[in-house]
């Protein structure tokens, strides 16, 4: 085996339908016993009367002070402080949402409240920064949203995490509460079951639609006894299609066999597949071919969503949890909801609860944009317990092979230009700019954020050079599909909670984007969508940098789309005269030597004041950087004065006196402004000059310093 | 009734040409043709924001593939298949 840090799982903590705890989901899981009701939390009449979902009954069950957050919220930090328990503080957290605190905004939105208090949880970054703080986690807050895979990419990106030595302690897994959005969502597509889902039944007729958080603690040095070893974990797109997945499940079967890859065992050694097994028609075809594809003799396997639901972006997080289970109790968890097999599956399930040794358990979990995640969960043994340390190690540095962005000026060099005659690039990329770049018979379809991403995706590809697709793309951007979440939230309460746009639903999810990025490219590779706020393109880069294999190729990009009614309600300080939207794209290369711009991901820290500079290890950048570049949300301008004050003693010590630049007075305020800073410094870079000042500044050391501001820090070095 | 009939089908043609953002006129819709799989590029997912509007406009409900497969052999078709089921409005 390599001599890389590995995974060891030592702690675990779910929430879901019918386990508030780990003691609980082990009874559950020996005890199978479904309660499927119509929900609760938002009223269900007419078209969308009687169907049965997965709602956890109880809450708020947590801390008195946990009861004022979103349910998403409430339900992650059960989870996050079972599984951390009393041992140390984790170093980062990283967390799969879709949902964050959509089911708050359905309330205002409904009510018609314009009070933007109303939707201070909108953002999905708010479940990691509440875990973050409530735990005391100062390194990267992470979030994952990919779909029904979230949760499963969250557990991949954490292990890569531990293997690189950036962080000994990792809390990984996902939350998503019930909503309208996903309820009527998923109802207009026809595939929530009316009598409750029955994975690989011969009538199943869809999914139950669930809820819950499942986290698990991944240490590189166990600190207390060792549940499980995470051995792999494997990424793929299927590049196929925005919400169908592969019907012979090419796609699933790649991430089968990456995932087998990775762990260093072959087919024959997995003794039980949770499957991912929704109980569509579509997706348990599909997934008993992948398995079939792999495994010319299945081992047991069986879908728990029969007895969970389906909890979304949490049931990679819950699922690996019931694997960790699977082996410590020696228990083959039932296919629960099955009643008459599915002949043409031709695979065989496990009917009842059984008792077997487990050693290595393989979990699936697919999602919307064809992105699929598994993950290999092995018992602990002699060898595997031996810790081993690390030190924390420098992040390789990309090169910046191609490059676009789009703002209210144009394009890459339109901007450039633009700035350099003293000009600015505040306000919206205009229509002409990017809304007929891209042909593709999905466009017609698509909204702003779609467009503009693709628009970026395909000009940074083609400035590439590089005639394949990219092996891995990795998206930031903090709202998402914002018009498609508005237009769907529109019909529906228009028709009083009747009716919905499926088209909207498939949208409205934050990695569809990436999903048609890939179907664009034919990207079959790794594909991670995350959404922290102005933070969202350093994460896509430390994704990227986590997962590059050496000589590999990764489109990073990040942009985000203004919309009328909810860009004003989400970031009230952001509106008026600076008001942005747009992004950027790079096609970054690992390990290689030629010249030309280089990004390295330097850290994300929650550290405040004083301790800022230090938590990002940039206590000496002054003397290494020709300038800052701070990238600060008006939102954050009073929160963030210490930092500033800190960054200009900074400066001052430098020699010369290193400036700091504001880079949102120029570009505007949008979270993505992250990606389009990039893109002009890696220009300015390779051409010695930068023109975000009054006058263009030379740069000697061709070194800039990229800091995102705001609820937490991050830094990123551009040089050449 | 015989000009309600009359005005159903030009009716959908705007509705369908709305509801998926095709890039053509109503009336060059062929009322014979059949709507999926063909020239007009209509997949799965228009398929189900159609079955949408026409419970939401007409209460119709297309819940199974057979009535699927009825519905949207073509426009007219489409049309017969609302006239059949949908509930008697008070005049």
């Amino acid at each position: 085996m390599s001599s890389r840090p590995r995974a060891f799982v030592t702690g675990i903590g779910v929430v879901c339908a019918g386990a508030k705890n780990v003691a609980e989901l082990r009874s559950l899981l020996a005890a199978p016993r479904r309660r499927f009701a119509p929900p609760t939390l938002f009223p269900c009449t007419g078209t969308s009367a009687g169907l049965p979902v997965a709602e956890i009954d109880g809450l708020p069950i947590g801390l008195p002070t946990d009861s004022d957050l979103p349910r998403t919220h409430q339900l992650a930090l059960l989870a996050a402080r079972e599984a951390v328990g009393s041992g140390p503080i984790p170093d980062a957290i990283i967390v799969g949402t879709t949902t964050g605190g959509i089911l708050r905004t359905e309330a205002g939105l409904k009510a018609g409240s314009t009070s933007p208090d109303d939707y201070r949880f909108h953002g999905l970054d708010t479940v990691a920064l509440c875990l973050a703080q409530a735990l005391g986690i100062h390194g990267p807050a992470m979030t994952i949203s990919t779909a029904c895979s979230s949760a499963a990419v969250a557990l991949a990106v954490g292990q890569a995490m531990i293997r690189s030595g950036l962080a000994q302690r990792v809390l990984v897994g996902g939350a998503d509460s019930l909503c309208r959005l996903t309820f009527h969502g998923f109802r207009s597509l026809q595939l929530l079951a009316p009598d409750g889902c029955a994975p690989l039944d011969a009538n199943r007729a869809g999914m139950t639609v669930a809820e819950g958080a499942g986290f698990l603690l991944l240490e590189s040095a166990p600190s207390r006894p060792t549940l499980a070893v995470l051995a792999g974990t494997g990424l793929s797109c299927d590049a196929y299609h925005a919400s169908s997945p592969h019907p012979e499940g090419a796609g699933a079967a790649l991430a089968i066999r990456r995932a087998l890859d990775d762990a260093g065992i072959a087919p024959a050694d997995v003794d039980y597949i949770n499957l991912h097994g929704t109980g569509t028609p579509d997706n348990d075809a599909a997934e008993a071919k992948a398995v079939r594809a792999i495994f010319s003799a299945p081992p047991p396997m069986s879908s728990t969503k029969g007895l969970t639901g389906h909890p979304l972006a949490a049931a990679g997080g819950i699922e690996a949890i019931i694997a960790t289970v699977a082996l410590g109790d020696g228990l083959l968890p039932a296919n629960t909801g099955l009643v008459a097999l599915d002949p043409a599956l031709q695979v065989v399930p496990v009917t009842a609860p059984t008792r077997a040794p487990v050693k290595t358990v393989l979990s699936s979990s697919f999602g919307f944009g064809g992105n699929n995640a598994c993950v290999v969960l092995q018992a602990p043994t002699e060898q595997t317990a031996a810790a081993s340390t690390t030190s924390p190690l420098a992040l390789p540095a990309l090169r910046v092979a191609g490059a676009a962005c789009l703002t209210a000026v144009g394009d890459l060099a339109q901007t450039w230009e633009a700035l350099r005659r003293g000009g600015s690039a505040v306000g919206f990329v205009p229509d002409a700019a990017f809304a007929k770049s891209v042909v593709a018979p999905f466009a017609r379809r698509l909204k702003r954020l779609p467009r503009l991403m693709l628009a970026l995706a395909q000009k940074a590809h083609q400035t590439s050079g590089i005639s394949g697709p990219p092996g891995l793309i990795a998206v930031g951007t903090a709202w998402g599909p914002l018009a498609e979440t508005q237009d769907f939230l529109r019909k529906l309460f228009e028709s009083g909670e009747q009716f919905s746009s499926p088209t909207d639903f498939i949208g409205s999810v934050h990695n569809a984007p990436a999903g048609q990025i890939a179907l664009l490219l034919g990207a079959t590779g790794p594909n991670l969508t995350c959404s922290a706020g102005d933070r969202s393109f350093a994460q896509a880069l430390l994704c990227a940098s986590l997962n590059l294999a050496a000589g590999g190729s990764a489109l990073v990009m990040a942009a985000e789309a203004h919309e009328a009614r909810l860009s004003p309600l989400f970031e009230p300080a952001s509106q008026g005269v600076h008001a942005s939207d747009g992004g950027a794209a790079l096609l970054l290369l690992a390990d290689d030597s030629a010249p030309g711009a280089r990004l390295r991901w330097l850290g994300e820290s929650g550290a405040r004041g004083s301790a800022f500079l230090d938590g990002l290890g940039l206590r000496e950048a002054a003397d290494h950087y020709d300038a800052v570049l701070v990238n600060l949300a008006a939102e954050f301008s009073s929160a963030a004065k210490n930092e500033l004050d800190e960054l200009a003693a900074l400066a001052r010590r430098g020699c010369p006196v290193c400036p700091i630049i504001a880079v949102r007075d120029r570009l505007g305020q949008h979270a993505s402004v992250a990606a389009t800073v990039a893109a002009l410094a890696a220009r300015a870079v390779t051409e010695g000059i930068l023109p975000l000042t009054e006058s263009p500044l030379p740069l000697a050391r061709k070194r800039l310093l990229l800091l995102d501001l705001g609820a937490r820090s991050a830094a990123v070095e551009v040089f050449a | 009734m015989t000009e309600a009939t009359d005005s159903l089908l030009p009716e959908l043609a705007r509705k369908l040409v709305e509801t998926l953002g095709l890039d053509m006129a109503p009336e060059a819709l062929d009322p014979n043709a059949p709507l999926i799989g063909a020239g007009l590029g209509i997949d799965s997912i228009d398929t189900l924001e159609l079955v949408v509007m026409i419970d939401r406009d007409y209460g119709v409900k297309i819940d199974n593939r057979a009535a699927g497969v009825e519905a949207f052999a073509s426009l007219a078709a489409l049309a017969d298949f609302i006239r059949q089921r949908r509930p008697a409005t008070s005049a």
